[in-house]
């Protein structure tokens, strides 16, 4: 069985990963009800948090406590994203090339740009926020977004609230720019503009979105200058524009994100869960040797891993176990599979395996078992029995595990399948594919029945000495350019027997001049 | 009163052709004088093969590729449950893929493993014989003892997989448990007084292959010559 948790994710506010769960809050109050039966007087009422953070690329690549500065490159040229205070009272400024800065401040360190660390941070920060709402969502790249009507009672009042979070903000040592608003437009308009804004009313919404700047909002910069050229600068102006020219003139998605960020629209947000890992320690009343006794301990931490995973239909690929000794850090192992996997035996099996490997160099106090990434379980399907297998015997395991099992021992990169790539050029026309990947690899690429190909390949083509003694048989066979990629070849492929009675596939480069190499065996 | 020949045959250290159990059938080698001289009429299967060989390239491997096909093809019916595969342990050098295309072989099941230590070629390839998820696994060991094959062949009954183990000459003198070990010689020598001669050459101009039986569970040694 295997359990599908994808929803439909609007691609401005796409989750992180696609394993993290999602889930859906309708927008209740910009329905309009026709005086409805409800029994609350007052419908369910949403107030969003927006936490921007307009230094975010600082605040993650940063490493030292020198002056830093992050370069991005932009159209070939590396330029300052952002610098720090530090950067900034020496007069570097955004826009400013690597080299004008550095000849500023020599001192400064650059940094490049990295979005999988800015990612990184954020979700670090958003699993944080989870504590404060059971509603947290990633709505770009330096946008949090929180909804906390449910939570004010919990944190005795708004004010109270947000001066914990940005309290726990500067605690991890962010910058960031908060706004309160009814809809989670508004309020990332309303952060993104620098107001401490804080509104409550929807009524009030509209009032204080009509002075924002329409830079603030990320609109296509042709339909800015457009508009500002119209003379219209603010969001009061575009609102007091007719309609149905403004949607005729710069299209309708911009009047649809106006009404939304008025609360005119329903706006439905993904929410971001922190995925879920598993985490177990053993800890022992005396330091132990034993490593039979080890191994009994890391396969109770097994079977526990494995009942938290099956609760949640999960599978992990990696696992790490760690081994605690008195003194000196702890001994680590870690296990890979090649699918997402929960069942215990499984991973006892890589797991001893690989233990009569490890060398512990001290006896052992504690043992800790840590899940890495969970995913989704693809469950697999038995076979009915009746169809039974060969000759009647069961097969004991299938080609996974067993590629798993030489993995765990030999080394991922040791293991590997192939296939036909099609390709000329006689060293590029196959390549090894690892198992880790696509199981089910088709090759279309085929080679002609009448070419002759040698079943040994050298893995780079030996010169062959000038006094090598070799007979041609078959040939010449001439392959030719690969200027594509600036390996091109042009060679005459011969079939060769030497005196051994090996037959050999050897070429010679077109110019004359050129030595024998030999490339293969008709093995 | 037993006869003392009696006596002698009871002892179970005696063995005799004729308590040879039901012969199984072979796997076709594809090469019918190959086959005649081969107990079940082809390749021993759930059993180890020994080939001996002092060079590459004089066609070890083209011998087995009429069985590697079959066996490649064989087992894509669905009944057989899960396909099985053709692993390569430790193999000297690339095996070339479109090469193996031609000769039919399914590429998509080709398993190659280079373990670095010399131990862990054993190991590997007992894993991948005992699994009962390859057809065959060709191996290239450095060493291999009387118990080492020992294993390898209980290792190949037990996951019903073609065990075929490529060894130097100088393997001949040591004892094996093999139920097959061949040795090939490359056949016709070859006077290097001609140096190309682009009309009249043929790709198998002529050249056989000697292959030589030293030991055929149930079967006799021979020597034959086969055009490879």
């Amino acid at each position: 069985m295997s359990r599908a948790c994808k929803s439909p994710v609007a691609a401005r506010d796409a989750a992180p990963t696609p394993l993290a769960v999602q889930q859906v809050l309708p927008f209740a109050e910009a329905i309009p009800f026709a005086k409805p039966l409800s029994l609350s007087p007052t419908p369910v009422r949403r107030l969003w948090f927006c936490v921007w953070l307009p230094h975010l690329p600082l605040e993650a690549g940063r490493s030292s406590d020198d002056a830093t500065a992050i370069v991005e490159e932009q159209q070939g040229v590396h330029r300052v994203l952002l610098a720090d205070a530090q950067a900034r009272a020496a007069g570097v400024m955004a826009g400013q090339s690597a080299n004008a800065a550095l000849a500023l401040l020599p001192t400064l360190q650059l940094q490049e740009r990295s979005l999988l660390r800015e990612q990184q941070a954020l979700e670090t920060l958003a699993a944080w926020l989870e504590r404060f709402s059971s509603f947290v969502c990633i709505a770009d790249r330096d946008v949090l977004l929180l909804e906390i009507a449910g939570s004010l009672r919990l944190f005795q009042g708004l004010r109270a609230l947000r001066e914990s979070i940005s309290k726990g903000l500067r605690q991890h040592g962010f910058d960031a720019s908060l706004a309160i608003a009814p809809t989670p437009l508004g309020a990332t308009w309303l952060a993104r503009a620098g107001r401490r804004a804080c509104i409550r009313e929807p009524q009030n919404l509209k009032g204080a979105l009509r002075s924002l700047p329409l830079a603030g909002l990320h609109w296509p910069e042709g339909l800015g200058a457009s508009l500002t050229g119209m003379g219209i600068t603010t969001v009061g102006d575009c609102l007091r524009l007719p309609r149905e020219g403004f949607v005729r003139r710069f299209g309708a998605e911009y009047m649809l994100e106006l009404d939304r960020a008025l609360g005119h629209l329903p706006d439905p947000r993904n929410s971001w869960r922190a995925p879920e890992r598993f985490c177990a320690d053993h800890e022992m009343t005396q330091e132990q040797s034993d490593r039979e006794l080890l191994l009994n301990i890391c396969r109770e931490l097994l079977f526990s891993h494995e009942r938290f995973l099956l609760a949640r239909q999960l599978g992990t690929q990696r696992l790490c176990f760690s081994f605690f000794h008195l003194k000196g850090s702890a001994t680590e192992l870690r296990l890979g599979c090649a699918r997402a996997e929960r069942s215990a035996e499984r991973w006892l099996e890589l797991l001893r395996i690989r233990f009569d490997q490890l060398v512990l160099p001290e006896s052992v106090i504690a043992v800790r078992l840590r899940s890495g990434m969970t995913q989704a379980l693809q469950a697999e399907s038995a076979s009915l029995s009746f169809y039974g297998t060969a000759d009647g015997q069961p097969r004991s395991y299938s080609i996974a595990q067993l590629a798993e099992r030489l993995m765990a021992r030999i080394g991922d990169q040791a293991v590997h399948s192939m296939m036909m790539v099609a390709e000329h050029r006689p060293q590029y026309a196959w390549r090894a594919q690892s198992l880790l990947s696509d199981w089910a690899s088709s090759t279309f690429a085929e080679v002609r029945r009448h070419l002759r190909r040698p079943l040994w390949m050298l893995p780079e083509p030996a010169v062959l000495p000038a006094d090598s003694n070799f007979r041609l048989l078959d040939g010449p066979e001439r392959l030719e350019t690969g200027w594509w990629d600036e390996d091109g070849i042009s060679r005459d492929y011969y079939t060769a027997v030497n005196p051994a009675g090996m037959r050999l596939w050897v070429f010679r480069n077109r110019n004359r001049s050129s030595p024998w190499y030999l490339h293969g065996y008709f093995g | 009163m037993p006869s003392p020949l009696d006596k002698l045959l009871e002892n179970p250290r005696v063995w005799r052709g004729s308590r040879q159990a039901q012969r199984k059938a072979g796997l076709a080698t594809g090469y019918s004088e190959l086959d005649r001289h081969l107990p079940g009429g082809g390749w021993p299967t759930g059993a180890l093969t020994e080939i001996l060989t002092e060079k590459y390239g004089i066609g070890e491997l083209r011998l087995l590729m009429p069985a590697l096909a079959r066996l490649s093809a064989e087992d894509a019916q669905p009944d057989h449950g899960e396909p099985r595969w053709i692993a390569w342990v430790a193999p000297p050098f690339q095996p070339y893929a479109p090469a193996l295309q031609q000769f039919g072989l399914d590429l998509s099941r080709m398993l190659i493993v280079r373990p670095k230590e010399a131990g862990e070629v054993l190991w590997s390839a007992e894993q991948a014989l005992s699994s009962g998820t390859c057809a065959a696994v060709l191996f290239w060991p450095e060493m291999l003892d009387g118990q080492a094959s020992r294993r390898l062949q209980l290792a190949a009954e037990k996951g019903h997989s073609w065990a075929i183990a490529f060894r130097p000459m100088i393997a001949r003198r040591q004892p094996s448990a093999a139920a097959l070990r061949l040795e090939l010689h490359p056949e016709g020598t070859w006077h290097p007084e001609g140096t190309w001669h682009p009309e009249g050459t043929s790709y198998s101009s002529g050249q056989g292959t000697r292959v030589h039986i030293l030991k055929s569970r149930g079967g006799r040694p021979t020597v034959l010559n086969i055009l490879l």
